[in-house]
């Protein structure tokens, strides 16, 4: 490599500090936007995906008039008895809207002798740190602790019951799950609580969940469910995946639309390189040549100015957006993708570095950057260099 | 020896005007002269010039510079002609703002990626000689004209060119500075290079060491 050349670069970079400055603002705000739209994106589809990886292989809900109505808890063990179900267990759990919070709590009722239908719930149930689900105890996701925090319930929460009265129940440890979207918002109380905070009658329970031996025969076990009991419905973990990916793919559409506008303002930053090169620039290049430069010694400075320029702006755009993302968790724009609700309790991120985006970004920005920059200077220089001088 | 041979020039303003800068014209330059094209603006001059430093091509005719025809080089072999045989002096010095006076000088060095020593050596040598050493690290827009005029002369000189072109070199110059530049180009056609001034700077015209004087009017040898 040629370090004189290098340094001529820099130099002509400075020549124009405030021009450049002004380029590499934009440049760098156009990688950081759409760098952090992937950033988001891939975060919140790795956690969408760990989620449904989490979620029971088969859930039964009751239909009456079309509606999910409560089921019966004994329909458990009709469904336990069919062949190739491993274990089937009633779930009691609902939402909990705290108006204070302006937040949804998700209620899961706990019975500590029970099976658990995931390993995540299953771990917080043995966890010894976290104290047995005593009726005036609960255990609560980090997202809930913060909340209640903020709104200065220290270590209890008060919940309203049906007929109006308060339900004082105390913290007895907060869990932190590796899946963020799932746990956040989450409140585990023992089922007679839960059956109580959500008012549901003792012999029902919100849906059912099932785990089959074999995989392969899930199907099958759906359609002996289905028989069973012809008014219920019959989900399998591979629905919810269709389902979530469909929420995931209507919000990508905003970011889609984001994420044109930014292209757009990039291309007209390049349009405009495109479109010529300024009389003092090709004096310049007209000098050079008077003075024993070939084309090739300038289409190779014009390269390392517009590399130096666009690399360095892609790489302050990358870091902005690692920072902006996984520091700051990438407010007002996590908004757009952050669950179905905006009444969902805050999460964190999870860090998802994808080499492809990364990739992809540079190769939609630096070459193209390189390539406006070096065919205006490459026209100029081919001109006769009295033309240029002239 | 620098030969223009029925050289004929024409630029193009427009698909159908042309504009007609030299018309078959006939020089023969020595080496180790010193060449003074005179006339009024629009005459030729700096067209001859840029011809013989192979900055432009011929309309028809041939530029031929020590028996080798310059007026049908490709491009880069017209770069690396003028990077090894021409040094060239602006009439606007045509330094680049921004740089200091020894990094302005070290520009048509560049493209050859010397090594260090070379360029020390090198650097050094034209600095003394042009009397600008002490000004080297500061910025060209810093200086006065003449200190400018003499590092262009001194970028001009650093690949020790037979060849000289300057075009209008005093125009930018006070009497005194320009008196200064005469005794520099003095001194270099003293070294055996070929010089040509292209200008209408009634200083030049009467100097004893001017080998050939040429007057040109509309594109024509008067």
């Amino acid at each position: 490599m040629n370090r004189y050349l290098v340094e001529y670069a820099l130099n002509s970079l400075l020549r124009n500090k405030s021009k450049n400055i002004f380029i590499i603002t934009i440049f760098t705000f156009l990688v950081f936007l759409i760098t952090s739209v992937f950033f988001i994106s891939n975060s919140i589809k790795y956690e969408l995906n760990k989620t449904v990886d989490h979620l029971p292989q088969i859930t039964i809900q009751k239909l009456q008039g079309g509606k999910v109505v409560n089921i019966d808890s004994d329909f458990a063990n009709e469904v336990l008895q069919l062949t190739g179900v491993q274990d089937a267990v009633a779930r009691v759990w609902g939402y909990y809207y705290f108006q204070n919070g302006g937040v949804n709590f998700t209620i899961m009722g706990i019975d500590n002798f029970e099976n658990q239908y995931t390993n995540s719930l299953q771990k917080i149930v043995d966890d010894g740190s976290t104290k047995p689900f005593h009726s005036d105890m609960m255990v609560v996701g980090s997202g809930v602790e913060k909340i209640l925090q903020d709104n200065f319930f220290d270590g209890y929460f008060n919940f309203i019951l049906e007929d109006g009265t308060f339900k004082k129940v105390k913290v007895g440890g907060v869990f932190k799950s590796e899946l963020e979207l799932q746990s956040n918002d989450m409140i585990l109380l023992s089922k007679d609580l839960a059956y109580e905070v959500l008012a549901l009658s003792e012999d029902k329970a919100t849906d059912i969940v099932v785990k089959v031996a074999n995989p392969n025969e899930l199907q099958t076990i759906v359609q002996k469910i289905q028989l069973l009991d012809p008014n219920t419905r019959v989900v399998t973990n591979e629905d919810y995946k269709v389902s979530y990916q469909n929420i995931f793919d209507y919000k990508s559409g905003f970011f889609l639309a984001l994420f044109i506008t930014t292209l757009f303002s990039f291309f007209i930053i390049i349009y405009d390189k495109v479109s010529g090169l300024s009389s003092v620039e090709k004096k310049e290049i007209g000098v050079l040549k008077a003075l024993g430069w070939r084309v090739d010694d300038v289409l190779k400075e014009k390269f390392y100015e517009s590399f130096i320029l666009s690399g360095l702006s892609y790489i302050l755009g990358v870091f902005l957006a690692l920072f902006f993302v996984y520091i700051l968790d990438a407010p007002l724009l996590r908004d757009i993708f952050e669950g179905y609700s905006v009444l969902k309790t805050s999460f964190n991120l999870p860090f998802v570095l994808d080499i492809q985006t990364l990739t992809l970004v540079f190769f939609i920005t630096v070459p193209i950057y390189v390539a406006s920059t070096i065919i205006p200077s490459w026209r100029a220089s081919i001109k006769d260099a009295d033309e240029v001088i002239r | 020896m620098i030969e223009l041979k029925n050289i004929t020039k024409q630029y193009e303003i427009n698909k159908n005007n042309t504009i007609t800068a030299l018309k078959d014209i006939n020089i023969s330059i020595k080496s180790g002269t010193l060449t003074v094209l005179k006339g009024s603006s629009g005459s030729g001059k700096s067209t001859i010039l840029s011809l013989i430093a192979a900055l432009s091509r011929p309309t028809s005719g041939e530029v031929i510079v020590d028996k080798k025809q310059i007026s049908k080089l490709p491009d880069n072999f017209a770069s690396l002609y003028r990077r090894e045989n021409i040094g060239f002096i602006f009439q606007k010095y045509n330094l680049i703002p921004n740089l200091s006076v020894q990094d302005n000088i070290l520009v048509p060095l560049i493209p050859n990626n010397p090594d260090i020593k070379t360029i020390e050596d090198k650097l050094h040598s034209v600095m003394k000689k042009f009397n600008i050493f002490h000004k080297k690290d500061i910025e060209v827009q810093n200086l006065s004209g003449g200190e400018q005029q003499r590092v262009a002369i001194a970028r001009g000189m650093i690949n020790n060119p037979k060849i000289i072109i300057a075009d209008e070199p005093t125009a930018n110059l006070d009497e005194k500075l320009s008196l200064e530049f005469i005794q520099i180009l003095k001194d270099l056609k003293g070294e055996g290079r070929t010089i040509v001034v292209a200008t209408h700077d009634p200083l030049f015209f009467d100097l004893d060491f001017i080998n050939d004087t040429i007057e040109l009017k509309n594109g024509k040898v008067v």
